[in-house]
């Protein structure tokens, strides 16, 4: 049945391949040619192109972009609770307090901060709020067609950081009239081992055990002091809480929120030297088991929901409408909820016929259009071929009569 | 061959099958069982019909049936055989480089063609087109001549 192929045809509908590869090829090679930039490197899609200025407004580009700044919006989240939240800077939990500045390119530590900063996060809250760093965030976002909108989530305004300093110094008040009420050595805010005063702890460190209230005590919020009737223990005042006359044990917790709870039972009874157990195994073992799956599962139930939507079918799928309805009959139907009913018999598929031109709606109207045409035919030639039996003219005749 | 695959007579057998098959290509293949590149063809629908059963379903529908003629005239299928490919009920046009692109005419050379095929008008068809590019070279696609319209 099949038969060589002869040559084209006129219908316009029709594609021949050979005359047109050549035409895309060479359009192919003149928008090359145009664009004949240099390469250049994209930090945010860490990728090499030579598209020049139209690479910022390709959409691989526009998620790479929003991914990164969205990660930098977080780990801004941190900083900006201190902000609001000022608290006093430990020394051993300043190396995580550092990040990577993406829009200037530099480092952001705690270490090495100055002495009148020893708050968390002031050496990023100094860096946020500086001009260099608008400079240079204005810059990348040129770019990089990050919206120059947004600029304020990127960066501290000079208001909100001199609502800081004011918070830090009402806290450093405090901290040192609290000092000088306490009979140990130390109650300072900080501690900076290069203070005079804290050398004295570190003598004191073999007799006494001296607790020091950590970050995570911050994320919680508001946190009861607890007086232990213990003299040589020393303390730092929390931050809500704020310093009180007396010394609050809190004993070393780990940063997470959740064993804060433990401390409250626990506080009162002991430490290390009483022979307590320490926090993180007592009572706060089920909060903190509780903790970790309740993450466990949310981390599942996202990474299943994941999983999920890859699997989904793609929406924009052809007849993907028509298919839910159908899967939702065919499910009723199962259920014997409704009556499988029978398609008429005129239904007919979505078809877009060889000779057609416009939409396939319009095949179909013209297929009952000729089906129409045909039935009539049909009937007609029908009527027409009735067969009458012969009367004869006498016979007519009479019946007349 | 075509005891392995179900054959359609009836317009409502037809109707069933497109309506039915959801989220998977369906090939229709119009002709006569007894026709030597039918025959052809139907080898190739048989042994290859499993192999694409994730994705794709296929039925055979006699031309010469009554009840059929309608969709043989819907379809316009003049030469036989001729394979009509559907999506969710949506026809899926596919070009080939010959004149007419709504059904495949002739039979396949191999297993593989068919399933590639297949593939592709699967492939277009989750990303929502209505007409795929063939992704056989062109000597492996049988070649034949459209007659124009009202001629």
């Amino acid at each position: 049945m099949a038969e060589n192929w002869r040559g084209e045809c006129s219908n316009p509908n029709a594609k021949t391949l050979v005359p047109g590869k050549q035409d895309d090829s060479s359009k192919k090679n003149k928008k090359k040619k145009e664009t004949g930039s240099q390469f250049e490197f994209c930090t945010v899609c860490n990728l090499n192109h030579d598209q020049g200025q139209r690479h910022k407004y390709f959409p691989s580009h526009k998620k790479s972009l929003s991914a990164c700044l969205s990660r930098f919006e977080s780990k801004l989240a941190d900083v900006r609770f201190f902000l609001r939240n000022p608290a006093a800077l430990r020394p051993e939990h300043a190396s995580r307090n550092r990040f990577w500045c993406i829009f200037c390119d530099v480092d952001v530590e705690e270490l090495g901060s100055s002495f009148a900063c020893y708050y968390n996060s002031s050496n990023a809250i100094n860096h946020l709020s500086s001009v260099d760093h608008l400079k240079s965030l204005k810059h990348f976002m040129w770019k990089y067609g990050g919206g120059m909108d947004r600029l304020d989530s990127f960066r501290i305004l000079d208001a909100d950081v001199t609502k800081w300093r004011k918070k830090c110094a009402t806290l450093k008040k405090e901290a040192a009239l609290s000092e000088d009420r306490c009979h140990g050595p130390l109650s300072g805010l900080s501690n900076d081992i290069h203070r005079e005063p804290n050398i004295g702890i570190v003598d004191h460190f073999e007799d006494n055990y001296t607790v020091y209230p950590l970050k995570s005590s911050i994320l919680n919020g508001v946190t009861p002091l607890q007086y232990n009737t213990n003299e040589q223990q020393i303390l730092y005042p929390e931050i809500a809480g704020g310093p009180n006359a007396g010394s609050l044990p809190t004993k070393l917790v780990s940063s997470n929120a959740s064993l804060h709870s433990a401390d409250d039972s626990n506080g009162v009874e002991g430490n290390v030297h009483s022979g307590a157990a320490p926090p993180w195994l007592d009572s706060s073992e089920h909060s903190l088991v509780d903790y970790n799956i309740k993450s466990f599962s949310v981390n599942v139930a996202s990474h299943s929901n994941k999983l999920e939507k890859s699997r989904k079918l793609n929406p924009k799928r052809v007849g993907a409408a028509w298919a839910e309805k159908r899967k939702i009959e065919m499910e009723l139907e199962k259920r014997g909820e409704i009556a499988k009913k029978e398609c008429d018999s005129g239904w007919l598929p979505n078809f877009g016929r060889v000779w057609q031109s416009g939409s396939r709606k319009e095949s179909r109207r013209e297929f009952e259009m000729e089906k129409q045409t045909l039935l009539k035919k049909e009937t007609e030639s029908e009527i027409s071929k009735e067969i009458q039996p012969y009367i004869s003219k006498r016979i007519r005749k009479d019946a007349a009569e | 061959m075509s005891y392995v695959l179900t054959t359609l007579t009836k317009k409502r057998e037809v109707d069933s099958v497109i309506r039915d098959t959801i989220d998977k290509v369906l090939v229709l293949r119009f002709g006569r069982a007894s026709d030597a590149e039918c025959m052809q063809l139907d080898d190739i629908l048989a042994k290859s019909a499993r192999e694409v059963s994730k994705f794709a379903t296929v039925a055979l529908v006699d031309i010469d049936s009554e009840d059929v003629q309608v969709y043989v005239k819907y379809f316009d299928i003049t030469l036989t055989p001729s394979s009509v490919f559907f999506f969710n009920a949506h026809h899926m046009k596919m070009d080939c480089g010959t004149a007419d692109h709504t059904k495949w005419i002739g039979a396949f050379r191999r297993k593989q063609d068919f399933i590639d095929v297949v593939e592709a008008n699967y492939r277009g068809a989750m990303k929502g087109k209505l007409i795929v590019n063939c992704p056989l070279p062109p000597e492996r696609i049988p070649r034949y001549q459209l007659l124009y319209k009202d001629m």
